[in-house]
């Protein structure tokens, strides 16, 4: 009889010790530089485009720069210490670890489900149509589903406060990009609206690579569906829940265009977060030293993410 | 994706733009010679605060007139809007690509640009004495003048007043409130009478603080006033702001339909309810008149009356003064074609460009002496133009008058004074550690 257990996934083995070159099959002296010529321009463009600008803005965080005039002054560690004891920046990577946590519900654990439940759809149109549907929003720039929904929000004339009020749910009204209390969640709603979809559809592309034989085996045993899918589905798609994971909180540690559009971090502060922040920093109070400061430390905080990501996904790595 | 994109995007921005900076201002140093004959031919860059209906085609169409009597000359337009224009300035500044011409309000905004070195000394062209300078009102070129020098061209004038649905008063029974306690009291009837009393959107912050500094120079003493915008003359301990703060969230709690909810409504709504007839008042630059009585609105010309924010009782403050100010246009001091871009302001700053600017649809009331008439403009523009010149004093707009980071300690105590999240004094406070912080 064939169980769950019995399907554990196999380790990838660990390359062992990398095969040594013979000398017959070494590249030549002019091959190895023809070589690094061919890989020169793409390296030139990424030092030039990616690594300069990181390294100049590690240099500018360590300023006070005036964009006016020009001048530079050198403050030392001035700009990370007030990070340090500056409410609006713990409040805006609080804000950021909250985006975090409700993506991680509703866009790995909510769409994981959602797509078990797709991919359950004995038609494969109707599976077929249902992907399509709940990718839809994802399809829509963040810019525009913003847009959207601040006209869905709006207190007086939005979509929701109507359908509320229509449905005799006249207390639940509410100014809900207007106030301290539900800005926030607000905008968090907007993006697990459009980002569902597409973490749901990648969630089905790992399910449809189960072996059908699994599921079979498991039927016959009489297993029923939800713990078929805490045995099968889950183990299973794990390298990709584990990806997706990783992902989210890295996008979640990024998001500032749904923010921008929808709020601009108001009201009083509440909604920034760390890349709005940033940009606030910069480009209204003019302290660009300071925002460069704040950009190093989203910089670091998805550097840690992106590493965990690695190693996760590399320990992690399954084949059936 | 789009989320790394976005921020990869405002990465690369922020340090190229600083790092190219650099390069800029090693080399740029050229000071621009303004009054030297101008040579007809090569590209002028504008940075203009005009994109979008009804104000896009102005500067257009002055370009292709321009073009035509040059035609050597290239005049390259960047427009851009009220609220994109402060990012695109400060890019532009920051990467060291100014262009030639660029819009600057006044107050500290344009004294960054003339501090750093940006903006050209225009005294020996525009000066109150030179030919040019004779046809602008004085008070104008003063709102650009800095340790006795001049530096802008003002191109219109503005000011901040109460529009209001003559017919929903007169449905109502209600008179022009003369005095903060009868406009709250006016709004009783304006809702009964079906009217929300005062539209108001403040999603951009800004819009809130417009209300606040026309309270504060009603509640507080002039000179206090004018010393607490520098940091470092700042005390900002003057009772008058608390009572401001006061009286806003007064106003905002009864006569406004979005109450505390008013921070998640856009200016552009609040606008619009008035044109649709659907609110009483909306608290506007004159620059809006002629947009919420254009062609189709329910609002017409003949309907729509102007009042300024009535005073409050016992305010210690100037009860005359008006919030406003001229906005205009700085010449790059590092500019090869500076001659050139002072001949261009003076082709948009002739009577018949002026006369054109002050009159619908543009509406914007040009500073140029004589260009704003009952003849070319509408009632309103011209009421208001009118007051605004007969005022005490004109006390420039509470965001730009100040240091950044003071200004944006008040708009986020505006937000939380609407919202209620914050009480008028711990409001003060943030906005005294903000002013503490910027010495």
């Amino acid at each position: 009889m064939l169980t769950v257990e019995g399907t554990r996934a196999k380790r990838v083995p660990r390359p062992h010790s990398p095969i040594r070159e013979s000398s017959s099959t070494r590249p030549s002296g002019i091959k190895r530089i023809l070589g690094f010529a061919w890989v020169l321009p793409a390296l030139v463009l990424l030092a030039v485009f990616v690594y300069l600008p990181l390294v100049q803005n590690l240099g500018f965080s360590f300023l006070e720069w005036d964009i006016y005039s020009g001048s530079q002054t050198f403050v030392g560690a001035e700009n990370y210490i007030k990070l340090s004891s500056d409410p609006i920046f713990w409040s805006a990577l609080g804000n950021n670890a909250l985006y975090a946590g409700v993506s991680i519900v509703f866009q790995v654990c909510g769409a994981l489900a959602l797509a078990a439940l797709i991919e359950s759809v004995r038609r494969e149109r109707w599976r077929r149509a249902l992907r399509a549907v709940y990718f839809i929003p994802s399809a829509i720039s963040l810019t525009v589903a913003g847009l959207l929904f601040y006209f869905i929000y709006e207190p007086n004339l939005g979509l929701l406060n109507y359908v509320l009020s229509g449905v005799g749910l006249d207390a639940l009204t509410q100014p809900w990009l207007g106030q301290e209390s539900t800005a926030m969640m607000a905008v968090i709603a907007m993006s697990q609206w459009q980002g569902f979809g597409y973490s749901t559809l990648l969630f089905a592309v790992a399910i449809q690579r189960i072996p059908s034989e699994l599921y079979e085996a498991a039927s016959i045993d009489g297993i029923g569906v939800i713990r078929r899918f805490f045995t099968v589905t889950v183990p299973l798609v794990r390298e990709m829940t584990g990806l997706m994971t990783i992902v989210t909180i890295s996008g979640a540690f990024q998001v500032f265009n749904e923010v921008m559009v929808m709020t601009s971090g108001g009201p009083n502060n509440s909604t920034q977060v760390l890349a709005t922040w940033l940009y606030r920093s910069g480009f209204v109070r003019n302290d660009f030293g300071y925002a460069a400061a704040i950009a190093m430390v989203i910089f670091l905080v998805t550097l840690i993410i992106a590493l965990a990501q690695l190693w996760i996904t590399h320990r992690r790595r399954v084949e059936w | 994706m789009q989320k790394r994109d976005s921020l990869a995007a405002i990465a690369l921005v922020m340090a190229s733009a600083l790092g190219l900076s650099g390069c800029a201002n090693q080399s740029s140093t050229a000071v621009a010679n303004v009054g030297a004959e101008p040579e007809f031919s090569g590209t002028l860059s504008i940075l203009t605060k005009f994109a979008g209906d009804p104000l896009q085609p102005y500067f257009e169409d002055l370009a292709a007139e321009y073009t035509e009597l040059h035609p050597e000359v290239e005049v390259e337009l960047i427009q851009e809007t009220d609220q994109s224009i402060k990012d695109k300035t400060k890019t532009l500044t920051a990467s060291g690509a100014l262009p030639d011409i660029y819009f600057s309000w006044t107050g500290d905004w344009a004294e960054n640009f003339v501090t750093g070195g940006l903006a050209a000394d225009l005294t020996g062209v525009i000066g109150p004495d030179t030919e040019w300078g004779k046809t602008f009102g004085e008070a104008s070129l003063d709102a650009f003048k800095y340790n006795d020098k001049y530096f802008g061209v003002p191109l219109y004038n503005n000011g901040k007043f109460m529009g209001y649905n003559k017919a929903a008063f007169e449905e109502a029974g209600i008179e022009v409130p003369t005095s903060f306690d009868e406009l709250i009291e006016s709004c009783g009837p304006l809702r009964e009478a079906g009217f929300e009393p005062i539209a108001f959107g403040n999603k951009d912050g800004w819009p809130g603080l417009h209300y606040l500094q026309q309270l504060f120079a009603y509640n507080v003493p002039a000179e206090v006033l004018q010393a607490d915008f520098n940091p470092e003359s700042a005390k900002l301990d003057h009772e008058g702001y608390v009572a401001s703060l006061e009286q806003f969230k007064t106003l905002v709690d009864e006569c406004t339909d979005s109450g505390d909810g008013t921070n998640g409504v856009l200016y552009t709504t609040a606008q619009e309810a008035l044109a649709s007839g659907s609110a009483a008042m909306y608290y506007q630059e004159i620059l809006e008149f002629d947009t919420v009585t254009a062609e189709g609105n329910e609002l017409t010309g003949e309907n729509f009356g102007i009042f300024k924010l009535p005073v409050p009782a016992g305010a210690e403050g100037d009860p005359d003064a008006i919030e406003g100010a001229p906005e205009g246009y700085l010449i790059n001091a590092k500019s090869p074609r500076a001659a050139l871009a002072v001949d261009f302001m003076k082709f948009v700053t002739t009577a018949e460009s002026a006369k054109t600017l002050s009159s619908p649809p543009y509406g914007q009331p040009s500073t140029v002496l004589g260009a704003v008439t009952p003849e070319t403009s509408s009632v309103a523009v011209n009421e208001g133009i009118t007051q605004v010149n007969d005022a005490s004093q004109i006390v420039v707009w509470l965001d730009t008058v100040t240091v950044p980071e003071v200004a944006d300690a008040w708009l986020a105590g505006g937000e939380a004074i609407i919202s209620g999240s914050s009480t008028p004094e711990e409001v003060l406070e943030s906005v005294r550690n903000a002013s503490n912080s910027a010495k």
